[in-house]
């Protein structure tokens, strides 16, 4: 499974946090020092128990909180505890009031991701940029795979630069105990995207990789460096290169046809126009993200004849194209390409009208294991996001009634002619072996 | 192999050739030997081109080469095997490494792996035959298409062990079916020439089909002469096994999407013939496709016309020589490298030239 193995957060709470360094000490003071300490807590508590109990007003009094916050222990981790649950419980009254109640989910899809309400909740020490980043997971502002890989990457290269090794820990050894919780959020955020795992397995194994008397300023370059040439060769040529050689698939007066929108084939597109080919695009769309009108949006700006229809016209369309083109949100060693829902669909039609799929994919979204269908593995699009970009009519769950909304589907090997990666065409039964030319090991 | 530079005069030489070598007068004279097959060809003729080179670093002899490969491609009609040899012997010299103390003892390196390699795949089409041999059943009906030196040798091989009698599809426009069928009987083998319209007809009696290969692609598929691609869904239909002969060397790194894709296609393939004086015109529907004129517009007269007469050139003219067999109506490929299934074939060149085999 490319999800790499998630530490509990529990044990790296804040190497700089208020906590630990007390806990240690507390063997090494004296019987009066102990004695003082007691006592000390014994008020804090009685302090605590004092407010509740009093008035309302003392409890929103705030100069109290940021006292305890900084001297009592357990009282300052109770309230740690407390303020996010607070947001939480806002952010489902917020839902709750917009005319929502959190979708409950259907029994057979609970193994599904499911929607997460909005302000989720901190746990240990994250860092700023990572919370910023899962807020924007969870809101879509950053959805595909190769842009949510990439935000992934640039974050962990701050967390990364602001990251000191603790004493008595080499940094190759703990940075990644740091990172796991970091990744926790993210996916918390929203379940995490073959991509990621793809990036941070490789990663985690730059990391292990790092020579331990290596200066720890040294071993943050390396490793900055690593990262950057991960997005640079596995994503950004490797981009270039699939451009390339899928714009030689598009010959003049092609009609291609795609589904929804996927930046790869947008940059296909954009790139044979540029090339001076003379082609005409059909998008196909669907809601509920309607991801289909940015890229209708980006292809007519830059001059290239395009048709824009919804799912339900495809066998009409199907007639027209010459080729379909498609992205992918991964690859299993089968084959089977999961991508964006409907794709399956259009994939399925098009084999039907002998009109050949072409699928568009970075070898570093390729997953080592084997899916057989769309319900094995796959998210649900919350629905704060489907009521957004979706039609505002849309029919609202009552009782009795359930939305569901897969964001992916998986295409069988069979609906798929070629397979464009930057190491050429590949027919979809040869996945399997190009990892392994690629000189990966896991 | 002996080398002769040969000089005509009357051939203009590409400007980056350099002017001593003319490299398609060597890969035509290779290709005078019967058992030599165009990839072979093109990897010896790029070989000459090597020792006739005056390149100092590796830049420019890959330079020459590549320019050589563009060379021989430009002045064929059929590019698509020649292609295989050149792209094999290029990546040969770019991606493994060689370890020659001087840039001369590595040109020789190279010419020398060349020829031997070109030496040891002459081997290969009895290491094929042998294999295939093992497929056939006393008492097979086989069915073949056109001419293939491996498809021959099999045949014969098979006819020394086994009873076997073959029909041969005569193989319009070249008629090289008519070849096979000579060579066949001349060797004792029951052989009959079928029309190419009758393969549906003659597929019943048939218990598998057995060609030979212009090339094998990456998605597994089959570039052969122009009729392989039908036969073999008549062949799938019929549910009879459809093989295919190929030495390793012509596995190509190729990736068509239709027969439309191959690069041997171009406009004037399956052109509508265009009447001269017609007053009708067509409304262009969409702005980059151009339609040619439907055959039901020429008027009676121009049809009745003697000036339409059509030719048997014009006819092979305006077809393809060579047709697309897609992976799936194939059922082994035979080669050096063993027996693959379609799959197979494409694994095997994915992990060949990314550079780990």
């Amino acid at each position: 499974m490319p999800v790499p193995t998630i530490a509990d957060p529990g044990p790296s709470v804040a190497p700089g946090g208020s906590k630990p360094p007390a806990q240690p000490s507390q063997k090494s003071m004296t019987k009066a020092e102990r004695r003082e300490l007691q006592e000390k807590q014994r008020a804090a508590k009685l302090a605590q128990k004092q407010q509740p109990a009093g008035s309302m007003a003392p409890k929103n009094k705030p100069p109290t909180t940021p006292k305890k916050a900084a001297f009592g222990e357990t009282g300052g981790v109770k309230h740690h505890g407390l303020v996010p649950k607070d947001v939480h419980a806002n952010a489902v009254a917020d839902d709750k009031t917009s005319g929502k109640p959190i979708s409950r989910g259907l029994q057979i899809f609970s193994h599904f991701g499911l929607p997460k309400p909005i302000g989720h909740t901190v746990k240990g020490d994250i860092h700023p940029e990572i919370i910023r980043l899962g807020l924007l997971f969870s809101e879509f502002k950053i959805c595909g795979a190769n842009a949510r890989a990439i935000a992934t990457l640039t974050t962990f290269k701050k967390v990364i630069h602001e990251y000191t090794t603790p004493a008595h820990n080499t940094l190759s050894r703990h940075l990644m105990t740091h990172l796991s919780p970091q990744i926790t959020h993210l996916v918390s955020a929203r379940p995490m995207s073959v991509t990621m795992g793809n990036a941070i397995r490789q990663l985690k194994l730059d990391i292990s990789a790092v020579d331990i008397d290596m200066v720890e300023a040294d071993a943050k370059t390396h490793l900055n460096h690593q990262i950057d040439n991960y997005i640079r060769d596995r994503i950004i040529l490797a981009g270039e290169v699939i451009t390339g050689l899928a714009g030689k698939k598009i010959k003049d007066g092609d009609v291609i046809l795609t589904y929804a929108r996927s930046s790869i084939v947008e940059k296909v597109l954009l790139h044979a126009r540029e090339m001076g080919k003379r082609f005409s695009v059909i998008v196909v769309d669907s809601p509920p993200l309607l991801e289909g009108k940015i890229l209708l949006k980006n292809l007519t700006s830059a001059g290239i004849p395009c048709t824009y229809a919804l799912l339900p016209a495809i066998s009409s369309l199907l007639t027209e194209a010459s080729t379909v083109f498609i992205g992918a949100h991964s690859i299993f060693s089968n084959g089977a390409v999961y991508s964006r829902a409907g794709t399956a669909l259009v994939a399925m039609m098009a084999k039907g009208h002998g009109v050949a799929v072409v699928v568009c994919c970075e070898t570093y979204k390729f997953s080592e294991g084997v899916m057989v269908d769309g319900f094995g593995k796959n998210e649900l699009a919350p629905s704060r996001v489907t009521r957004s970009t979706g039609d505002a009519k849309a029919v609202s769950p009552a009782l009795n009634l359930e939305t569901l909304n897969p964001l992916y589907d998986l295409t069988p090997p069979t609906f798929i002619t070629a397979v464009v990666t930057e190491v050429g065409l590949i027919p979809p039964s040869s996945v399997s072996s190009i990892p392994l030319a690629l000189g990966r090991t896991l | 192999m002996e080398t002769v530079t040969i000089r005509p005069p009357n051939v203009p030489l590409r400007d980056t050739i350099s002017s001593k070598f003319d490299i398609y007068a060597a890969y035509q004279r290779i290709l005078k030997n019967e058992e030599i097959s165009t990839p072979l060809a093109a990897i010896l003729a790029l070989t000459e081109l090597i020792e006739n080179s005056d390149a100092g670093t590796m830049f420019e002899l890959v330079k020459a080469l590549n320019d050589g490969a563009a060379e021989l491609r430009g002045r064929t009609t059929n590019p698509i095997s020649l292609n295989a040899g050149c792209e094999l012997f290029i990546a040969f010299v770019t991606l493994s490494t060689h370890n020659s103390t001087t840039f001369s003892s590595l040109k020789q390196e190279l010419v020398r792996q060349g020829q031997n390699y070109a030496a040891e795949a002459l081997t290969y089409r009895k290491k094929i035959a042998e294999l295939a041999v093992g497929f056939i059943k006393d008492g097979s009906v086989i069915l073949t298409h056109s001419y293939s030196r491996v498809v021959m040798q099999t045949l014969l091989l098979a006819h020394e062990r086994k009873r076997i009698s073959v029909f041969v599809t005569e193989a319009r426009p070249r008629g090289l079916g008519i070849k096979t069928a000579e060579a066949l009987t001349a060797a004792g083998v029951p052989s009959t020439v079928i029309l190419d319209s009758a393969v549906a007809y003659v597929m019943e009696k048939v218990d598998f089909v057995l060609v030979g290969s212009e090339a094998v692609v990456e998605s597994g598929g089959l570039i052969n002469a122009v009729g392989s691609s039908q036969i073999a869904i008549i062949a799938r239909a019929a549910n009879k096994p459809f093989y295919a002969l190929a030495e390793s060397c012509k596995f190509h790194r190729l990736f068509p999407l239709s027969q439309y894709d191959l690069p041997t296609h171009n406009s004037n393939i399956l052109s509508f013939s265009r009447p001269s004086q017609s007053k009708l015109s067509m409304p262009v529907t969409t702005p980059a496709v151009e339609f040619p004129k439907p055959i039901k517009e020429l008027t009676d007269n121009e049809l009745l016309n003697g000036s339409h007469k059509i030719t048997q050139e014009q006819i092979s003219k305006n077809n393809p020589d060579v047709d697309y067999t897609r992976p799936d109506l194939i059922s082994l490929v035979f080669s050096d490298v063993g027996s693959l299934t379609p799959e197979g074939v494409s694994q095997y060149l994915v992990g060949m030239f990314s550079g780990s085999e």
